[in-house]
């Protein structure tokens, strides 16, 4: 029962269609909600979608407020937004439904040729959360902490490059490793949570009929999941950020 | 864990685009309606002091003007009261000298009256006297003697 990507090569390119798709669909998706929530936008009279977008930016602004000065944090409020809808949304994506084929060796989709790893008969997941994809969780992580390095170095230069070397010179293999475990542990927890999510699914359907209750407790879990590592990864963002831009209070001599 | 980078680029650059995507049609213009709305909500705070303000000095305007209304509508009593009192007076006065006026006529007039009277009285009791004397004496003494000695005792009767 083991479900492998649709994978193809395309001028010497590995590209994996179910995640491309997939990160498609949710991009639409969110695109769509939050478009739809500012149609017929009003000061006065709000629509319930434009309060419920209200009460996603006021929920962002406060996991930014907890961290940092909200004026500081400003900048990033829809950096944010866009991380925990879209997080939200690819989360909850796989969980309702899983389109699985079972192909064998030398199937083709659209013409293009199906990476089967060497196997006779695979069975092919093409719908599933993109957050289920370290590629995905890897691309995110890799927007925002190359952002927190930037924001660092321009607004807080001295203090960005100073901390590499306090208290002490020899502590910068330290902080070089603690630089490179916040981008490894943003990734792959929001990759393990979903993706573990997903294979206990199909754990579950292997089950059969008797399944049933099993698979409705886990996937009420998984909701609760999915939002828990939205939010997060939303909140660890704004930490990051935090670190990098905010300069302790004691070193400041104006 | 087999990670397929190209799924990594399209992220990277879905998300790029997500976001720029969301900023300009989405989450702009709703805190742009937010903040619309913060500043609609300060500005209808600001209005509704400077009514209450208003009406505050409304209410002591129209105190004052009730205050002197009140002043006035005493004030005209207060003359109503002395231009009748003084009315009265006069009514009163008026009254008293008609009233003593009256009685000096009707004094005047129950003198002459009985002045008249007593006039009328002398003659009359004059020639009755005469015809009796003239009954009892039976025409002794002429009228003339008579009238002479009757005025006489009438007038020792009148000065009693």
């Amino acid at each position: 029962m083991d479900h492998i990507s649709p994978i193809v090569h395309v001028a010497g390119i590995e590209f994996d269609l179910a995640v491309i798709a997939m990160i498609l669909i949710t991009s639409i998706l969110v695109f769509v909600l939050a478009k739809l929530a500012v149609r017929n936008i009003s000061v006065t009279n709000p629509t319930k979608l434009q309060n419920f977008l209200e009460w996603v930016i006021e929920f962002v602004q406060n996991i930014i407020g907890t961290s940092m000065d909200l004026k500081k944090g400003r900048p990033y409020l829809i950096l944010g937004l866009t991380l925990i809808m879209y997080i939200f949304v690819g989360d909850m994506l796989g969980l309702p439904l899983g389109i699985v084929t079972e192909v064998h060796h030398g199937a083709t989709f659209l013409g293009m040729d199906l990476f089967l790893d060497g196997e006779e008969e695979a069975h092919i997941a093409w719908w599933k959360s993109p957050t289920a994809d370290v590629a995905v969780t890897g691309a995110l992580t890799i927007i925002v902490v190359l952002l927190t390095h930037i924001e660092g170095l321009r607004l807080n230069t001295k203090h960005y490059l100073k901390h590499y070397v306090e208290p002490h010179w020899l502590f910068l293999p330290l902080a070089l490793i603690k630089e490179v475990s916040k981008p490894l542990s943003l990734a792959l927890r929001l990759y393990g949570n979903i993706f573990a999510g997903e294979v206990m699914i199909a754990v579950i359907l292997g089950m059969g009929v008797w399944g049933i209750p099993a698979l409705v407790v886990w996937q009420g879990f998984s909701v609760f999941v999915g939002a828990i590592q939205a939010f997060v990864f939303c909140m660890l963002t704004m930490v990051y950020m935090s670190q990098a831009i905010v300069h302790e209070e004691h070193g400041e001599q104006h | 864990m087999h990670i397929v980078w190209s799924s990594l680029i399209i992220q990277l650059i879905a998300f790029l685009i997500l976001l720029y995507l969301l900023k300009r049609y989405a989450f702009g213009p709703l805190l742009g309606i937010m903040e619309q709305r913060r500043q609609y909500v300060a500005e209808q705070i600001a209005n509704a002091e400077t009514s209450k303000k208003e009406a505050e000095q409304q209410l002591e305007q129209q105190k004052q003007a009730l205050q002197e209304a009140r002043k006035e509508a005493y004030d005209i009593i207060e003359q109503a009261r002395a231009t009748s009192s003084k009315q009265a007076d006069d009514i009163i006065q008026v009254a008293k000298s008609e009233s003593t006026r009256l009685k000096d006529e009707a004094v005047k007039d129950i003198e002459s009256e009985k002045n008249k009277a007593v006039a009328a009285l002398r003659e009359e009791v004059g020639g009755i006297s005469v015809k009796i004397a003239s009954k009892i004496i039976e025409k002794q003494v002429d009228e003339k003697s008579q009238e002479q000695l009757v005025n006489q005792y009438l007038k020792e009767v009148g000065s009693k």
